[in-house]
């Protein structure tokens, strides 16, 4: 227990003494007596208390009150009034800064036309690769296009040859089978605009 | 009056790219040690000799209603319009040259696009939506515009089909006479 205790009153102690002696600084720093003290001096007014504050006078008018800046204060970034993005540099000189010189007219000069350059380049080239796939396309419709002719024109070819093989062996029994194929055929288009009537029937019980 | 910005200048270049291949001939030193130099005075970006602009800071703003060749005019939204005044500097190094007929030569000046029909030659390898300046057959500049297919493409279009869109044309000089130089 003694030990602690002893601790404790030396933190006691310590801070005692250290507020003491901040005490005195604090107030000699302050500019708050400054001006009394200054001013009281010459006039005479509170004769009492100027002869405590004489002995500061000279260090009180060399140090000046401490302006913290926001770093300093470690308030965050987001909490402020201005966003990060708008607060403009310091240092830098208001307004527009104009291009007049030949050297940076003709650096942005040559940084425009290496744009452009690029730009119509790859215009062109996709253009051409473009025209390219199209080619592609157009031929390969072609070649489709011509390998349906030809197997139409080989069905055809096969119907003649069919024909004129079969004109001599048709039989009596085949051309009425033909014949009532036929009509068939043509009632079933004569009737195809209309449609069946639907009927009821209920079934007997 | 005064000299371009940073930014203005890009834009106002970036659009003179599009019609032009050299760009650095507009800003070469000439034989008597003077150079061009680009101006803006209410909105509008003149081309001028620096000789000529320096006498003209003597003048008010208000006063002075142009002075050597104006380009264009930059718009309330930072971009750059090309004027037909300009005409006479894109024709000295235009990128892309379309030539029209006599017969197309006259709708093209009273402010309709060029078809196919009316055109009499044009330059190879020329990409779609690409600046180009109208000339007539006997090389003389009529305007401007952008094309609107490429050579390739226009050689498979149909005689009614649009070659070129149209941005300006002498025909401007009469037709936007009150407006072309101030307001």
């Amino acid at each position: 227990m003694a030990p602690t205790r002893t601790i404790k009153n030396k933190h006691a102690a310590g801070s005692k003494s250290s507020s003491s002696s901040s005490g005195p600084k604090r107030s000699s720093s302050s500019g708050v007596k400054k001006p009394s003290g200054g001013k009281g001096a010459p006039k005479g007014k509170i004769p009492s208390k100027e002869q405590k504050s004489k002995p500061n006078f000279g260090q009180d008018r060399k140090k000046k009150p401490r302006v913290y800046t926001e770093k300093e204060l470690g308030i965050p970034e987001l909490n402020m009034i201005t966003p990060v993005g708008v607060t403009k540099p310091k240092g830098k000189k208001k307004g527009k800064v104009f291009v007049d010189d030949r050297e940076s007219m003709s650096t942005i000069l040559a940084i425009v036309q290496a744009e452009k350059e690029g730009q119509i380049e790859s215009k062109l080239i996709k253009a051409r690769q473009m025209e390219e796939i199209r080619e592609a396309r157009k031929a390969e419709a072609e070649k489709k296009e011509q390998e349906r002719k030809a197997k139409l024109d080989e069905t055809k070819e096969l119907m003649r040859k069919k024909r004129k093989r079969g004109d001599g062996e048709k039989t009596k029994k085949e051309d009425e089978e033909e014949d009532k194929i036929v009509k068939e055929a043509v009632l079933r288009g004569t009737k195809a605009g209309r449609t069946k009537k639907k009927s009821v029937s209920f079934a007997a019980e | 009056m005064r000299a371009l910005t940073d930014e203005e200048m890009k834009t106002v270049l970036d659009k003179l790219a599009n019609y032009m291949s050299d760009l650095k001939s507009l800003i070469a030193p000439l034989e008597d040690g003077d150079r061009y130099v680009f101006r803006l005075n209410h909105s509008r970006v003149y081309y001028v000799k620096l000789s000529i602009a320096n006498l003209a800071t003597s003048i008010s703003r208000d006063a002075l209603l142009s002075l050597g060749t104006c380009l264009g005019k930059l718009t309330k939204t930072g971009k750059f319009r090309l004027h037909i005044t300009a005409l006479p500097i894109l024709s000295q190094g235009a990128r892309h040259k379309i030539w029209i007929k006599e017969n197309g030569a006259q709708p093209f000046l009273y402010g309709s696009n060029v078809v196919k029909a009316h055109v009499g030659r044009w330059s190879e390898d020329c990409p779609e939506h690409q600046g180009c300046v109208v000339y007539s057959m006997a090389d003389i500049p009529l305007g401007f515009g952008v094309t609107a297919r490429s050579t390739t493409e226009a050689r498979r279009l149909d005689p009614t089909g649009v070659v070129c869109f149209r941005q300006a044309d002498c025909g401007e000089y009469l037709r936007d006479e009150d407006t072309l130089f101030a307001g």
